[in-house]
């Protein structure tokens, strides 16, 4: 796994080309990038309410069936709760 | 039409279903066409996921949580322990997260959510009928006859099937946005390839898992679905209006069963008050049975005097149901 990474990063980073890619990207994409990714993670937030709704007390999967989402996003659970709980906009948008 | 016209007219109907309400007969009559169609050289499996389920009783043996059990040759029966199923599946879920994370501990709010999951209302239902598409998608049985639990949960179950499908529909929608996110993010930063969305691929399965386990109560072509009534008057009210139900989740009806009738030449005996009572009460519900149900009923069984239990009385009833003698 870190093998691949390494070399992942290696095969980026190389050469002239590759400096000119970076800079183009952190100039045009990183933005938007970054702005996909920011989109991506709510909608990710947004699903684990929907399937595991019932942690912060909104039951609305089959638990049987959701059981068998769990372990996919164990990782996020943490970050999940925290932001539901906080998010304002989130709160904004229910009410 | 009789009984053994139906299974002979429609040999495509794997899955033999009793429904009614508790302590009609559906486990012997169950019992007695899974004997049926074992002597005529079929391939049976009689299944139960009732909790209080009676197979045991029946065979006289015990089969509860232990699989697929011979009885005689071709007759295999079978009682799920939907209770240890659930803690099974949920044992699978602690390892499934250990292993995928390398954790050597569930952390606490998981696993809390994981023991919270079994007193969930709809746990049961969804474990049974999980349970029910394990089976029967084997496919290793020329028939499957589930002895059913009491109608309410199998009307409880289909109800939440459709409201379910629904919902995983949208889900599966949200979650195919954001595999195109995915994408354009991997565009966006020169990744080669994004990995498998092992969320979808879940969901995928329980859609197909959901939809089967309907399926199995809906088929047209290999479902067929008895009734089964006593002659008195509420029990065929009652089964009446779980009919109606029942159509209207498209579930197959292929006819009425009348199970504990009273030999009517009794009377011509000397017999008290009470019994003859009984039977002109009888004679009343048979005439409403008749009006409601018509031609739809297969088969009228009388009372036993004895309870139906071991292979030899099973095969006495097998008779009376099927009105031919057995080897």
């Amino acid at each position: 796994m870190e093998e691949k990474e390494k070399d992942r990063k290696k095969k980026k980073a190389g050469g002239i080309i590759g400096f000119f890619r970076d800079f183009t990207y952190g100039m045009a994409t990183h933005g938007m990038a970054r702005h996909a990714l920011k989109q991506r993670s709510s909608m990710e937030h947004l699903f684990i309410l929907i399937t595991m709704g019932d942690m912060l007390g909104i039951p609305i999967l089959p638990p049987y069936y959701s059981l068998r989402l769990l372990p996919h996003v164990v990782p996020q659970i943490t970050t999940w709760k925290r932001r539901m709980l906080r998010e304002k906009d989130f709160m904004d948008s229910m009410y | 039409m009789s009984l053994a016209e139906i299974f002979q007219k429609y040999p495509n109907r794997r899955y033999i279903m009793y429904g009614g309400k508790g302590g009609l007969g559906k486990t012997t009559f169950s019992a007695a066409t899974a004997y049926y169609l074992a002597k005529k050289g079929k391939r049976v499996l009689v299944f139960s996921v009732d909790p209080q389920a009676s197979l045991s009783d029946i065979f006289e043996r015990d089969l509860f949580g232990k699989g697929n059990i011979e009885i005689m040759p071709n007759l295999f029966a079978c009682e799920v322990d939907a209770d240890q199923r659930i803690k099974d599946y949920q044992e699978d879920i602690r390892q499934k997260i250990l292993s995928m994370y390398g954790m050597k501990q569930i952390p606490e709010e998981i696993e809390s959510y994981i023991k919270a999951s079994s007193a969930e209302p709809a746990m049961e239902e969804s474990a049974i009928f999980d349970a029910v598409v394990d089976i029967v998608v084997k496919g290793d049985f020329d028939y499957y006859i589930y002895d059913l639990v009491p109608l309410g949960h199998a009307l409880y179950y289909l109800s939440m099937a459709s409201i379910y499908d629904a919902w995983l529909e949208n889900i599966t929608h949200l979650r195919e946005q954001m595999r195109e996110y995915d994408k354009a993010i991997a565009t966006m930063q020169h990744e080669d390839q994004i990995g498998q969305d092992e969320i979808y691929n879940e969901l995928m399965y329980i859609k197909e898992r959901i939809g089967n386990s309907s399926k199995i109560m809906t088929d047209t072509e290999k479902t067929a679905f008895f009734f089964v009534v006593n002659p008195e008057e509420m029990t065929i009210v009652d089964t009446e209006k779980a009919a109606q139900l029942f159509s209207r989740y498209n579930v197959p009806l292929a006819g009425y069963l009348v199970n504990r009738v009273i030999d009517r030449s009794l009377l011509e005996e000397n017999i008290p008050t009470y019994l003859k009572n009984r039977i002109e009460m009888q004679a009343k519900s048979l005439k409403l049975i008749d009006e409601k149900f018509g031609s739809s009923v297969l088969s009228q069984v009388p009372e036993f005097d004895s309870e139906i239990k071991g292979l030899k009385i099973i095969r006495d009833l097998a008779e009376v149901m099927f009105e031919e003698k057995l080897p």
